[in-house]
């Protein structure tokens, strides 16, 4: 009476991650290791961005609190112009565009206010962007991975159908091992998109924060420069 | 791609290798559902027959007795069984060289004769009642009937057949096959709870089926007061259902296990 059980008990033992994967067709096989791959990218990434992003806001933060405290915006370049955070390279760029644009002998104060703006924004530019260099990763993780993962599924499932076609026996014993390896597929899937899409409306969220602090920041100093030809 | 994304990848393959490994080494693995359901015990439904209690004749006789009638006048018979050898076996005894097959026959063959004429007669008689329990699961009522309608249904029964014993699946297929037999007479009335009523009633009964006396009322249960009316109307029925459906048509072979019963008479057996 308990053997069917037994047997049954035993099969469900078997059904781990890793006898799941050797069970399953090369097809299932190939889907499981690329959203493995996915998985794996995407929690690199979700690393690498919050150690980068973290720490890049926080240091823009005290960068620009030390440079409003600073009087001498030269003194300052001096000092911190050639750091490597976003702040400090729009200060550089706009330091540079001023003096490129301060040392012609007669100086056209509005399009040297253009250049100023224009150069400060490309530089806000370039560093949101290379921020945001592998958000898209993420995205496409996000939106594709579930449907790989139902690829995977669908193979597998079909897959079973045809050993119970070949086996004229539909008992869950022969179908249910198929289904569930087949079944990871999706699971895996769901694995690697699950966190990716998460990440992905987190980190376009902090980068659209950094981005206007960037922005407020290059505003800032386009007005305290703008203020400064004024005064020549 | 710079030293932070190295970093959060090596980190994260890491973290998926230990994850799966876990995984697949039961440690953080879900557990299959414990689906330890108590075998159940039933009973498949036994033909109302008789379970007989006298020892068994083996199906399959003397094995010579077929061959017996042959073999009756000579003592040669092991020639045609085995191969070659037959010629030599002329002179049994001392010839032990062939197969050792010839040998033993030969001792056993002298006594065959007597009994292979009896045990022929002999086996029919016990083989009879041990033959309606076929393998088969349904209830054979076929055989319930050609006895009781034939002209006397005391002849098997009563010639000292083995001794049998009526077990509960016989109880319980006579007990439904009486009430089966009841059902088309009873019509239960109807009123405030009568449903509930439930008439037991002691029935006795002949070899033939007929009733033996009157069956009487034993109790009725269910009693309500709103239903108290009904009781002896209740009562009536269920007897005149018994009294119609006398006389009863019951495996003879299992008179022991009906020939006095009670039976419940109530709104469910009219369903």
């Amino acid at each position: 009476m308990t053997t069917p059980a037994l047997a049954l008990a035993g099969e469900a033992a078997t059904l781990s991650p890793l006898a799941l994967f050797l069970q399953a067709d090369i097809v299932v096989k190939v889907v499981m290791v690329g959203l493995l791959a996915a998985s794996v990218w995407t929690w690199g990434i979700i690393i690498a961005f919050s150690m980068r992003a973290g720490g890049i806001a926080r240091k823009c933060d005290a960068y620009e609190k030390e440079f409003w405290r600073s009087e001498d915006i030269d003194g300052f370049y001096d000092k911190r112009g050639k750091d490597t955070i976003p702040s400090a390279r729009i200060f550089a760029a706009a330091v540079a565009e001023w003096r490129r644009s301060t040392r012609l002998r007669t100086v056209d104060r509005d399009g040297t206010r253009d250049r100023l703006s224009t150069a400060m924004a490309s530089a806000v530019g370039v560093e949101v962007d290379a921020l945001a260099d592998r958000l898209n990763i993420l995205a496409t993780i996000g939106a594709v991975a579930p449907f790989v993962g139902l690829f995977g599924t669908v193979w597998g499932i079909m897959r079973s159908f045809t050993a119970i076609a070949a086996q004229q026996n539909s008992s869950l014993a022969v179908v249910a091992p198929g289904i569930a390896e087949a079944l990871f597929a999706t699971a895996i899937g769901l694995f690697a998109a699950i966190p990716a899409v998460i990440a992905y409306n987190r980190f376009s969220h902090r980068i659209n924060r950094l981005e206007a602090s960037l922005g407020r920041f290059a505003d800032g100093l386009y007005a305290t420069l703008s203020r400064e030809l004024e005064r020549d | 791609m710079d030293r932070t994304e190295k970093i959060g990848l090596g980190v994260a393959g890491a973290g998926h290798v230990l994850l799966f490994a876990a995984l697949s080494s039961h440690w953080l693995s879900v557990d299959p559902l414990k689906l330890d359901n108590a075998p159940i015990e039933i009973s498949i439904a036994d033909d109302v027959a008789l379970r007989s209690a006298a020892p068994k004749i083996a199906d399959a006789p003397p094995p010579p007795a077929a061959s017996s009638p042959a073999p009756a006048g000579q003592v040669e018979p092991p020639a045609p069984a085995p191969t070659p050898p037959a010629p030599r076996v002329a002179v049994p005894a001392p010839v032990p060289t062939p197969s050792p097959k010839p040998l033993p026959k030969v001792q056993p063959r002298p006594p065959a004769p007597a009994p292979a004429a009896t045990q022929p007669k002999a086996k029919p008689n016990p083989a009879a009642p041990a033959k309606p329990r076929s393998p088969g699961l349904k209830l054979d009522t076929s055989d319930w009937m050609k006895p009781s309608s034939g002209a006397n249904p005391q002849a098997k029964p009563s010639d000292g057949a083995p001794a049998s014993t009526i077990g509960p699946a016989q109880q319980s297929a006579l007990a439904a096959e009486i009430r089966r037999q009841i059902k088309p007479f009873w019509k239960a009335p109807t009123g405030a709870d009568a449903d509930q009523l439930r008439t037991t009633i002691a029935v006795r009964l002949a070899r033939d089926g007929a009733l033996i006396g009157d069956p009487e009322v034993v109790s009725t249960t269910g009693q309500t007061a709103s239903n108290r009316g009904q009781v002896r109307l209740h009562q009536e029925q269920a007897l005149k259902a018994v009294r119609l459906a006398a006389p009863f048509q019951l495996p003879p072979d299992l008179y022991d296990g009906w020939k006095s019963f009670t039976v419940n008479v109530d709104r469910k057996l009219s369903q």
